[in-house]
């Protein structure tokens, strides 16, 4: 009780300060008047009763100092008094102040939010309960497998080939007939499918999920029911959908009445059943969630494309499955169990070739989702080496913030000596010092936090390209804030309080008496230049690795892409197997090029796909007629020619020049023999000693697992494929109208106009050829080549930032180390002049001191930059990592700099009077 | 007059806890009161009384409230509180106690041999 009322005390004392301090002051005036009255009763005159009262009374000031203490106020009246002086202190040096406020601003910012997106990115954990107990199944098996097609991603881990997806049949016997006791689920993310709703037709991403998986991710919909076993019990018939959350929102606008709605999905009508709760983003990826879940056995309505049915054949293997490991279960039994049952289910229902190895199975982590493998794999380096970079813009800020309190510290060690001396405790300067190092760093941190909270999800924005419309939220880590927020106090205290401390524990007349040869103040000069250099050595590093990057986007730019990349607007179209069934698809194509070269302001359309610089590539078989096949090898994917599906105006649209022999023309169409126009790389890559026109080749088999003969009749000029970064390759054009599999592609428009208007006009073309169809990621040219250098600007900017504030950092640090050293030699300066030395000589001598500070940080970062620069090697493009030209440059652009920092009070020295300077101390 | 003695050290709240025990008081009362009752021979330092009396107010062991004096001027009045009483309580018994010790303590004279733990050394021989 006591200490609530003695809160409430203070409460009411704060708030009702003014009142208080009134009714102190009444109840004093009453007893002084109270005693005057009664003394002047004893027979004192009124004046001398007064005065006796009051001389009685004590000092008034000094026993309401002693009130406002026993009511805990006069801690907070100093805290505010320690404040003021702070705030005048800050606002007297607003160079300081901005210099200190910004610089950790900026450190604590940029820290937050990248290292918000990658905590996001790499250790974040799928959404559902104990994500922990989750594993993914993989099958693993020495060169070469029985797996011969695979949708999946595969890759070669010490020397053993991984797979992630199982056939489907081989699933199914092994979640039915295996021993270990676990419950195995299945799902597949089969990438964008035509959604119809509410009359717009739009691309969605969809999961299929096995009839157990929704129980097995312990996942409750947070409207509606979950997909059952029955929903995925008989194939095509499970025509149920839930929907993500994001999706209930972007198209229904979270109505609950979304329940029973029917959605046209690829020509299938499905009814939706559930909505799923906001965080759930199923078992693939942790930071985008697809829009659609469906049930498994719907696979054969919405996938095709593929040479063997995907229920029940064997040949491609695409299911990936999980499974929930219950605390406290053995792994190696689990995984020996479904090995057991795996094999024997492999071998009854394929035959091994000679040499062939039936895998094991292996579970792994599938905490973070499928796709983290990938995201680590592609993003994992580049995130680690901003965080490192960040990281030492962190340590910069920090050595910066140590360096301008210990100039100050110096600067005050004299004000200090005087407030000891007139009386002040020792602990009341210590705990200005700390007012004043925690207003300066609160400040920093404050604007830190507005940086970090706006920066967090501006930098995926940055990585992820605009038309892919995926938005990934990154929750604001506060962890994160305040871990950097917490170190740079602490430096900020820590250098605060050190100097501090150390000149209060002296004599005061010391302080006092001090003249500019103590040797006390020399060291502490010295820690100084140990500081700056230190700024130095981590600005060159910095400010090389800027330069290699902005030398590498500079060199990207450079390219030229072989075609002509400006006046293009690009979208994608895919035309669903159900109503546009076998040819129908190349059909629906061709309509769409003829009504869309009617448009307004269009001079030509063409057919592609993969589109040029999206990552997609597509290779196969390249036999040529007479010679031996091209033996597949492992370590050299790239042995095989890069294809290209595309129009007969392809050429012409995208204006490739033809060197030799023709382009397409009206004679080749679907029914003529198949012909193809091959690149120059190819041409000298698998033709070097005769003329490639009239030669044949066979590509990838078909669905009768029948090759047929393609005629070469001409040769274009190289052209960039998938990437900026990848060098020109051999690559194969063919018709797509003589693709039997052909489903979707790229419609590439060449005009003038302006993208959105005729994006406009090219919308309305399609939806009278069919309202359901959408068009996706719909973009110039010029911005995929953007996206296709997203990260390598991002490293750009980001890192010429981090120069930039490095390098301010840096000749703020030789500015302040400088200006004080001058202060300090003021005194022996005057005397040299006083003996004669030049006015040039005293600056130079100055300008030396800099030199030489600028000189061993520049080395020191040199030989860090040299040491820590292959790291990058893979992210860099058309120069070494150790560019002399980059290195070299950081190098002279920091000695300047320091010089310049250094010239400032290099020229004051050379002012300096000697009269003046003797006369100073 | 007689001899005046300096208050000691930490008995200041006591006392004023016991004087508004008697009834409520103003500070000058206060002062008035503990001044009566000691026959005009402590000295207080009238200022160092409010402290006290404000440390007392934030502790809870006085309640206080502005009223008119008996010449009817704005002033402002304590009394004591359940908490108060029982601090008073406290304090009397600790002081009873410590005078008891302290004043044993006084009273023992020089001893007339000193106290020995063993008994007294055999003469030597």
């Amino acid at each position: 009780m006591s200490l609530r009322t003695r809160l409430a005390l203070l409460l009411r004392s704060l708030t009702h300060r003014r009142q208080l301090e009134s009714d102190i002051n009444d109840e004093i005036r009453f007893h002084i008047e109270a005693r005057t009255a009664d003394l002047a009763t004893q027979g004192h005159s009124p004046h001398e009763a007064a005065r006796q009262a009051r001389l009685e009374f004590g000092a008034t000031e000094s026993h309401k100092d002693g009130i406002r203490a026993a009511l805990g106020l006069r801690w907070l009246d100093e805290l505010v008094a320690d404040l003021r002086y702070s705030t005048r202190l800050l606002r007297k040096s607003p160079g300081f102040t901005a210099i200190a406020v910004s610089s950790l601003a900026l450190a604590i910012g940029a820290n937050t939010a990248i290292f918000s997106v990658a905590n996001e990115m790499l250790y974040a954990r799928l959404a559902v309960p104990r994500p922990r107990e989750l594993r993914l199944v993989a099958a693993v098996s020495p060169d070469p497998s029985v797996i011969h097609g695979n949708w999946g991603s595969n890759s070669t881990i010490n020397g053993q080939e991984h797979h992630d997806s199982i056939a489907y049949p081989i699933y199914r016997q092994l979640a039915e007939n295996n021993r270990s006791g676990l419950d195995l689920f299945a799902f597949k993310d089969i990438g964008g499918v035509n959604v119809t709703a509410s009359n717009q037709a739009q691309s969605a991403s969809a999961q299929l999920v096995s009839g157990n998986f929704y129980k097995d991710m312990q996942i409750t919909p947070q409207l509606g029911r979950p997909i059952l076993p029955s929903d995925d019990a008989v194939p095509g018939q499970g025509t149920v959908a839930l929907i993500s959350d994001a999706f209930w929102h972007r198209t229904f606008g979270g109505s609950p009445s979304v329940l029973g709605r029917t959605l046209n999905v690829d020509g299938h009508l499905i009814t939706i059943i559930g909505v799923n709760p906001p965080s759930f983003t199923g078992a693939q990826a942790v930071q985008i969630s697809p829009a659609l879940f469906m049930p498994l056995s719907m696979v054969r309505e919405l996938v095709s494309g593929f040479r063997d049915d995907l229920l029940t054949g064997t040949d491609i293997w695409w299911v990936n499955i999980a499974v929930r490991m219950p605390p406290g279960a053995s792994q190696p039994t689990a995984e020996a169990a479904l090995t057991n049952t795996f094999q024997s289910s492999v071998r009854a229902s394929i035959t091994p070739k000679a040499g062939e190895h039936i895998p094991t199975l292996i579970l792994e982590d599938g905490s973070r989702g499928l796709s983290y493998i990938w995201t680590q794999l592609q993003l994992g380096k580049p995130i680690h080496i901003l965080l490192a970079l960040s990281g030492l813009v962190l340590l910069l800020a920090c050595a910066n913030i140590a360096n301008l309190m210990l100039a100050r510290a110096s600067v005050r060690h004299r004000e200090m000596s005087v407030r000891l001396a007139l009386g002040a405790s020792r602990g009341r300067i210590l705990r200005q010092v700390l007012t004043e190092s925690l207003l300066l760093s609160a400040l920093g941190g404050l604007f830190g936090l507005l940086i970090g909270y706006l920066g967090r999800n501006a930098l995926p924005r940055l990585m992820h390209t605009s038309f892919d419309g995926n938005d990934i939220n990154v929750p604001f880590n506060w962890l994160i804030f305040a871990f950097a927020a917490g170190v740079t106090l602490l430096t900020g205290l820590l250098f605060g309080i050190l100097p501090g401390w150390r000149a209060t524990r002296e004599d005061p007349n010391r302080g006092l008496k001090e003249t500019a040869i103590s040797a006390s103040r020399r060291r502490s000069a010295w820690s100084g230049k140990g500081i700056v250099a230190f700024q130095i050595a981590l600005s060159t590093l910095l400010v090389a690795s800027s330069a290699l990057f902005l030398r590498t986007l500079v060199n990207l730019n450079h390219i030229n892409p072989g075609f002509n990349p400006d006046n293009l607007l690009t979208f994608n179209l895919n035309a669903p197997e159900k109503q546009y069934p076998g040819a129908g698809a190349a059909a629906l194509f061709q309509r769409l090029e003829d009504a869309i070269a009617g448009a307004p302001g269009v001079s030509g359309v063409a057919v592609l796909t993969p589109s040029f610089l999206t990552g997609g590539t597509w290779n196969g078989d390249f036999d040529i007629e007479g010679q031996a096949p091209i033996q597949f090898k492992k370590d050299d994917p790239g042995q095989f020619p890069n294809l290209m599906n595309v129009g007969r105006t392809f050429f012409s649209v995208a204006e490739i020049p033809i060197i030799r022999g023709r382009a397409f023309g009206p004679q080749d169409t679907a029914t003529s023999p198949s012909v193809a126009v091959v690149n120059q790389s190819l041409a000298r890559k698998f033709f070097p000693n005769s003329d490639p026109i009239g030669r044949r080749f066979k590509d990838d088999e078909d669905k009768n697992h029948v090759k047929h003969f393609r005629t070469i009749i001409g040769i274009c000029a190289d052209t960039l494929y998938n990437s900026v970064r990848e060098p020109v390759g051999p690559i194969h054009f063919d018709l797509y109208v003589d693709q039997k599999d052909f489903r979707g592609a790229t419609l590439m428009v060449r005009s003038t106009r302006p993208p959105d208007a005729l994006t406009a006009d090219i919308r309305q073309v399609v939806r009278r050829i069919d309202p359901d169809l959408p068009m996706t990621s719909i973009r110039t040219q010029r911005q995929q080549i953007d996206a296709n250098l997203q990260q390598e600007r991002l490293f750009a900017a980001l890192t010429a930032g981090f120069g930039l504030l490095a390098l301010l950092l840096a000749s703020v640090g030789v500015y302040g180390i400088m200006a004080y050293t001058v202060t300090q030699r003021t005194n022996e300066i005057g005397i040299r002049l006083a003996l004669g030395a030049q006015r040039s000589q005293v600056r130079s001598m100055v300008l030396r001191e800099a030199a030489w500070l600028a000189l061993a940080g520049v080395a020191a970062g040199l030989a860090i930059t040299l040491a820590l620069v292959r790291l990058v090697k893979s992210m860099l493009y058309g120069l070494q990592p150790r560019d002399p030209a980059s290195l070299a440059g950081a190098a002279l652009l920091l000695l300047t700099i320091a010089l310049l920092a250094g010239w400032i009070p290099a020229a004051r020295a050379s002012r300096v009077e000697p009269i003046e300077a003797l006369r100073h101390e | 007059m007689p001899k005046q003695i300096d208050l000691l050290q930490g008995t200041l709240e006591m006392l004023i806890l016991k004087a508004v025990s008697l009834g409520p008081l103003h500070g000058y009362g206060v002062l008035g009161r503990i001044v009566q009752i000691s026959g005009d021979q402590l000295i207080i330092q009238q200022g160092s009384l409010y402290p006290a009396l404000y440390r007392l107010e934030a502790a809870g062991a006085l309640a206080t409230e502005w009223a008119p004096s008996e010449n009817n001027r704005r002033a402002k009045f304590y009394t004591l509180t359940d908490l108060g009483r029982r601090q008073l309580t406290h304090e009397t018994d600790r002081w009873r106690e410590m005078s008891r010790i302290i004043a044993a303590i006084l009273r023992l004279t020089a001893p007339q041999a000193p106290l020995q733990p063993h008994p007294a050394q055999e003469p030597r021989a």
